[in-house]
């Protein structure tokens, strides 16, 4: 097997996620793949289909008499892939679509694309896609990847070869491509809470004091809570950090319980600010409230307004 | 020695002239645990941080004994009369 693959000009990447598809079809035989432009790593794409998404059926190109939908190149091309509605509901999203990894381009309701990305589990990124910018997202384009080929590397080329293709058709690369747009491409992950020393140890040539102010002033939004952005230790900051989650504001966390990293935070930031408790919010310098505050200005729409400036 | 809710409003009634004040313990009996709803005049033309700092000052003697003050509204008297009728 190797040495054959060796002959038709393979790489050893290529052998692995190729050798499973012809164990499978013993009688079709693997061939070298015509390489995108853009792309020296071939790419395995399975094509969509939304009606065999259960059984997730792995078809090499080689077997391409079964579907009509088989991709005939390496990579799965974006005019090939079919086009698929985005229901309503992420519950359905993630029902309709695959959680493997693959490329995948969202159009809009006058059949724009809007955005092409990658991802390993497909479904969820359309789930966020669809939730965060729903005016923008009407249906999908998928291409799977094989399972086991799913670094990065094969990613982006499969992501380059659909944006290339894009832009010699239309000329134009889609809005959601382009740069700072960051709607589309919002980490998913949370961002890590900040930590004003690197430990106890280290003694501060800096009082405190400035430490929160250079804080608060270089950070658009901080909150000081109890606890850590993803595990709150106290129902008030949970609260707070929901709802600033959920207005998506990009905002910085500091944990005043931390006492390793942020030691002496709770009493200098209560001095600091003039506020007795926590949470505490900043916004560009300035401390807009706590829990209390923060809730009634998200129910009047007051907050929105604030972060929009 | 816990804080009652009468304190509370006592305190409330002394330095912020309310024209609406409701308090409601929210301890079950200890006097730890309060809500707070409170219109006044002398909250014209405050941010809603410094409002809540002069409920919090008017509070300054007791809330070293209560555990959370939670205040639900500071409104001013015209921005209470809608909700009122409602």
């Amino acid at each position: 097997m190797a040495s054959a693959v060796q002959l038709m000009g393979f790489n050893s990447s290529h052998l692995r996620c190729h050798y499973s598809s012809f164990r499978r079809h013993p009688k079709t035989i693997p061939h070298p793949l015509a390489l995108s432009s853009s792309s020296h790593e071939a790419t395995y794409l399975r094509c969509f289909l939304p009606s065999t998404r259960r059984r997730r059926k792995v078809i090499g190109r080689s077997v391409s008499f079964r579907s009509p939908f088989l991709p005939t190149t390496a990579v799965l091309k974006l005019d090939e892939a079919k086009l698929v509605s985005i229901p309503s509901g992420s519950d359905r999203v993630e029902d309709r679509f695959p959680h493997g990894a693959g490329v995948y381009g969202v159009y809009d309701k006058a059949g724009e694309l809007q955005f092409i990305g990658i991802s390993r589990n497909v479904a969820a990124s359309i789930a966020a896609h669809s939730k965060a910018l729903p005016d923008l997202c009407c249906s999908v384009k998928v291409g799977l990847l094989e399972g086991d080929n799913s670094d990065k590397t094969v990613l982006t080329d499969a992501w380059k070869s659909w944006l290339e293709e894009h832009i010699t058709l239309t000329g134009k690369i889609p809005p959601g491509n382009q740069n700072g747009n960051s709607p589309w491409v919002r980490r998913p992950q949370r961002k890590p809470d900040l930590r004003l020393t690197p430990g106890r140890h280290v003694q501060l040539t800096v009082p405190l004091e400035e430490l929160i102010d250079l804080l608060v002033k270089e950070n658009e939004v901080v909150a000081f809570i109890k606890g850590s952005r993803s595990a709150p230790q106290c129902g008030f900051s949970q609260r707070v950090v929901g709802i600033l989650e959920s207005l998506r504001v990009d905002f910085e966390c500091v944990d005043v319980l931390d006492e390793e990293h942020n030691f002496g935070l709770r009493e200098t930031l209560k001095r600091y600010s003039n506020w007795p408790t926590f949470p505490q919010v900043f916004v560009r310098g300035e401390l807009i409230g706590g829990c209390d505050i923060i809730s009634s200005m998200a129910e009047k729409g007051e907050l929105v307004a604030l972060f929009r400036k | 020695m816990g804080v009652t809710k009468e304190d509370v409003e006592d305190a409330l009634n002394d330095s912020l002239k309310p024209s609406h004040l409701e308090v409601i313990d929210t301890s079950g009996g200890c006097g730890a645990s309060f809500d707070v709803e409170i219109v006044s005049e002398n909250f014209e033309g405050k941010r809603l941080l410094e409002r809540h700092r002069l409920v919090n000052a008017a509070l300054s003697a007791q809330m070293p004994h209560i555990h959370a003050l939670s205040i639900k509204k500071v409104l001013t008297p015209s921005q209470w009369k809608p909700l009122e009728k409602a």
